[in-house]
């Protein structure tokens, strides 16, 4: 081992070292964040930003990591070694090096960010419309044609545009497969867009802290293709809009829709009780 | 002898009696003016809690001398413990030596860490099973906003203490600026914690950050939380004002601001930021308090208010408040690492100056804890870029660490093991941060454990760690006793491998869909086993801190002399006898060379007593 500080070899191991310790950094953070299913275009591009980041993140916990228990193991003091250790008090050149180097990698992520938030957070025209009302601890989904219900259904590769309305304190939308998240703010609606590109059953969770059961403030969301919707929205509209039946903005924890499985449709009513344990309406 | 002898006692007989006043003076106006019903318990309390905290300052003898002064009565500086009285006493109560306030803070700092460190055993446990076990989601939501709020005084009360003992002691000054004032400082913390304490009987469910409109409408325990911290901060602005003035006025001879050990430096950007930000932080909670209190519609929408403008206010100071509680720590690893490497520290000016830029861009960063929360869109942008320059500082910080390692002849007892680990945990913290930087990425990431783990690394990693260091390290020259080395490196071996466990499971359940703040979680997220591993190393990080308590404790009686520079240190410190005696310099000193000079032969940092006149000793 060469024992100089300023000795070439030093830094040719080290330089090794780094790149295959940044491969397999990589390849066990990947494995340790195991984001959800990817449910939306969304979720395509913030997972691709996330990844990037990783990259960054394990070349520069290698840089870092390598170096240091490098210079722990060869720069420790050896027995009877008396002396100190190498004088040199800075170097400028490299000061300024790993002061422009950071600033270069900032500007790469400011611009693959702001295109990024560009992308998950552009609007479209004929977007498919949807009111979320949160209040202590539970949702109401209001369609425009004022069907109400108290799980979010919803059709495939559609741009959804979700305006978020607090009644009370603020909440937050989260479904996690969709990646998006958005406080609600009592006094201003503020708004939300995310593209499905999965059907299936997923969940919206509440992710900012809304007093005593805000761990349960959680409610079903079908992702359904298009004509599984219709259906779903003609039941609804035969059963809330033309009968007159109030129950539905009557009660508050809510005979609304369970049970959906696949193509299938709606079929009956089941209460929803604010807890964690939803029925959990996977196939 | 009498307890009565304590100030802490007579303090806390004053803050009983205070309380008391406000109760019934708040229920007699009331009952004059006659309100229905005369006991309204709300404003009863609120009184309370402010004549109380005055009370107790009254009963414990800080404002005595200043009352005497309005009396015109001398008030001449006691040196040494109180007549008549065991040693042991002037820590139970008014001293006025930088050194027993220093301690003062440190210890109540350790209490406190182990105060909110047992909250959060106590909901991990909870945790570590779905479903609600023994807590109630009220008790559950309570106990997790106290673990925030008792953890981050514990990080103000030890960096108080960190700085009060050691930046005189560095500039080789006879005491802080404004000794009065200094024990103002660290005892208007006691009635602030138990406040804050107390505010457990009465619930509050708003988690640290009491957003409102739910700290307007949840249980009275909010108000205590609201004044308690209203003490806390007023101890950061006078305490660091006291700092500035100690090291702007009263170094040595020829320590010009580019020759004071780093640490000053570290603490000196770190004051600046408590004197400027942290009334935003008293006025967002007092405006919280009065709109609870006479119906202010400063954060209430049906009033003309948003609730989005607490969420400036608030993180307008708690943003830069990140840096108050790591830049003393950052400046702990700079300190000592030179010491063990037998090295100059690579960069002086760079890494001196690399804190004040972190200072001053934190302040325009505060906006990225609020990407979801329905600000402007547009002011996205900006945030995220300013968020991100925050790494080209910090950057500096670990190269020049580096830098300092390399080529040295590295040592590694308990302290030096310490400042590695906290780099090692830190660099966890910083390099989780841009992830959370760029919008898009925070989205899905932001209000989970994710987050957590993020800034649970960088608090350990920037304050926890270089804390444990630090007690190490100076607790030599405190106690003239060295601590017991092995014990130390088994409470190392045993929390940072557990610490890194915490935090990358933590990071891991985030990612898969795990919120923040909730007592009970989805069984379908399969968390579960990521909540056992992160309550065991929970675990195992509070029997390390107990571990190190025994340590220090034990080796108080029984540790080895330490003779006065056991680390060969340069600082002028270590040249002085351990434990400090009373008048910590027998004659003032001169500086005379650069700070880490090591390994430069003939080189010296300070002389005693000097050649020189002595400019500032008398001006103070």
């Amino acid at each position: 081992m060469p024992k100089s500080a300023s000795d070439k070899r030093h830094f040719l191991i080290i330089a090794a070292l780094i790149v295959i310790s940044t491969v397999v950094l990589y390849f066990l953070l990947d494995k340790m964040l195991p984001l959800p299913a990817q449910g939306s275009d969304e979720a395509l591009v913030i997972d691709g930003l996330i990844k990037s980041h990783l990259v960054v993140i394990a070349f520069l916990f290698s840089l870092v990591g390598v170096f240091m228990i490098y210079a722990l193991v060869v720069f420790r003091k050896r027995e009877g070694d008396e002396s100190e250790g190498e004088h040199f008090e800075g170097n400028t050149v490299l000061e300024i090096v790993w002061t422009v180097v950071p600033l270069i990698f900032v500007v790469f992520f400011a611009f693959y960010g702001i295109n990024a938030l560009a992308q998950v957070t552009h609007s479209e025209p004929n977007e498919f419309e949807v009111k979320a009302e949160g209040q202590q601890w539970s949702w109401d989904f209001v369609y425009p044609n004022g069907v109400v219900s108290p799980e979010l259904v919803l059709p495939v590769n559609k741009r959804i545009h979700v305006t978020l309305h607090s009644k009370d304190v603020l909440h937050d939308f989260w479904i996690p497969e969709m990646r998006v998240k958005q406080d609600l703010v009592p006094g201003q609606d503020t708004q939300i867009r995310f593209t499905p590109i999965l059907t299936g059953d997923f969940k919206v969770r509440c992710a900012e802290l809304c007093g005593r059961n805000h761990y349960s403030m959680e409610t079903p969301v079908h992702i359904m293709q298009q004509a599984d919707y219709e259906k779903w929205m003609s039941d609804q509209e035969a059963a809330q809009l033309s009968g007159g039946s109030s129950t539905i903005t009557d009660t508050a924890n809510i005979t609304g829709t369970a049970n959906i499985s696949g193509t299938t449709g709606v079929s009956g009513t089941t209460s929803v009780t604010n807890t964690i344990n939803v029925t959990d309406t996977s196939k | 002898m009498s307890l009565m002898k304590l100030g802490l006692v007579r303090g806390l007989i004053g803050q009983a009696v205070g309380t008391l006043i406000g109760l019934v003076l708040v229920t007699l106006l009331r009952a004059a003016f006659g309100a229905n019903p005369a006991w309204l318990p709300e404003p009863a309390w609120v009184a309370g809690a402010i004549i109380g905290g005055i009370g107790f300052m009254y009963g414990v003898g800080s404002l005595d001398d200043w009352i005497k002064w309005m009396r015109g009565i001398p008030t001449p500086l006691r040196h040494g413990p109180p007549p008549s009285q065991p040693a042991w006493t002037r820590y139970f109560g008014v001293d006025y030596n930088h050194k027993i306030i220093g301690i003062q803070y440190g210890v109540t700092g350790l209490l406190m860490l182990i105060v909110g460190g047992s909250f959060a055993l106590i909901f991990r446990t909870e945790l570590v099973r779905p479903g609600l076990q023994f807590l109630d989601s009220n008790t559950y939501n309570t106990i997790m906003s106290l673990h925030g709020w008792t953890a981050l005084m514990s990080v103000l009360l030890a960096v108080g203490g960190m700085s009060n003992y050691l930046v005189p002691l560095m500039v080789g000054a006879e005491d802080m600026a404004f000794p009065r004032l200094n024990a103002f400082a660290y005892w208007v913390n006691v009635p602030a914690i138990i406040l804050l304490l107390t505010s457990l009987f009465f619930g509050w469910d708003g988690g640290w950050t009491v957003y409102p409109p739910l700290s307007v409408i949840g249980s009275m325990g909010f108000q205590f939380v609201f004044y308690g911290i209203f003490f806390l901060g007023l101890s950061s602005i006078l305490g660091s004002i006291n700092i500035i003035v100690t090291m702007l006025r009263m170094r040595p001879p020829g320590m010009s601001l580019f020759r004071m050990p780093i640490f000053c430096w570290a603490v000196l950007a770190t004051s600046f930021l408590q004197m400027t930000a942290t009334q935003f932080i008293g006025m967002s909670f007092l405006m919280l308090s009065w709109q609870r209190l006479l119906g202010m519609g400063f954060f209430d929408p049906a009033k003309g208010g948003t609730p989005i403008l607490f969420q400036h206010t608030f993180w307008f100071y708690s943003h830069p408040a990140v840096y108050i509680f790591v830049l003393p720590g950052l400046g702990i690893i700079s300190e000592i690492l030179p010491v063990f490497a037998r090295k100059p520290l690579f960069g002086y000016r760079w890494v001196a100056l690399s804190s004040v830029a972190i200072a001053m861009v934190g302040f325009i960063v505060w906006g990225h804890h609020m990407f979801v929360s329905g600000y402007a869109e547009y002011l996205r942008v900006p945030f995220m870029i300013s968020t991100l320059l925050v790494a080209v500082p910090t950057g500096v910080k670990f190269f020049s660490w580096l830098g300092t390692l390399w080529g040295g002849r590295l040592t590694f007892p308990t302290p030096m093991l310490f400042v590695l680990g906290a780099i090692s945990v830190f660099l966890l913290g910083g390099l989780s941060g841009p992830i959370l930087g760029t919008v898009a990425s925070d989205m899905p990431l932001t209000d989970t454990y994710f987050v957590l783990g993020h800034f649970h690394a960088t608090l350990f990693g920037g304050y926890v760690f270089p804390f444990i260091a630090a007690i190490y390290y100076w607790y030599p020259k405190i106690t003239g006793r060295m601590y017991n080395e092995t014990m130390g490196k088994v409470h190392f071996w045993i929390m940072t491998p557990a610490f890194w466990m915490m935090s990358l499971g933590q990071m891991t359940i985030g990612v898969m869909g795990m919120r923040r703040r909730i007592a009970d979680y989805d069984p379908t997220l399969h968390v579960e086993f990521g909540h056992l591993i992160i309550t065991i190393a929970g675990f195992a990080i509070a029997f390390g801190i107990l571990l190190m308590i025994y340590n220090l404790l034990h080796s108080l009686d029984v540790g080895k002399v330490a003779g006065n520079n056991p680390w060969r240190s340069r600082s002028p410190e270590w040249q002085i006898p351990s434990p400090v005696p009373e008048h910590s310099y027998a004659m003032p000193i001169s500086v005379v060379g650069e700070p880490y000079d090591y390994g430069l032969a003939n080189s010296t940092y300070i002389q005693m007593g000097g050649g020189h006149a002595v400019a500032h000793a008398g001006d103070d």
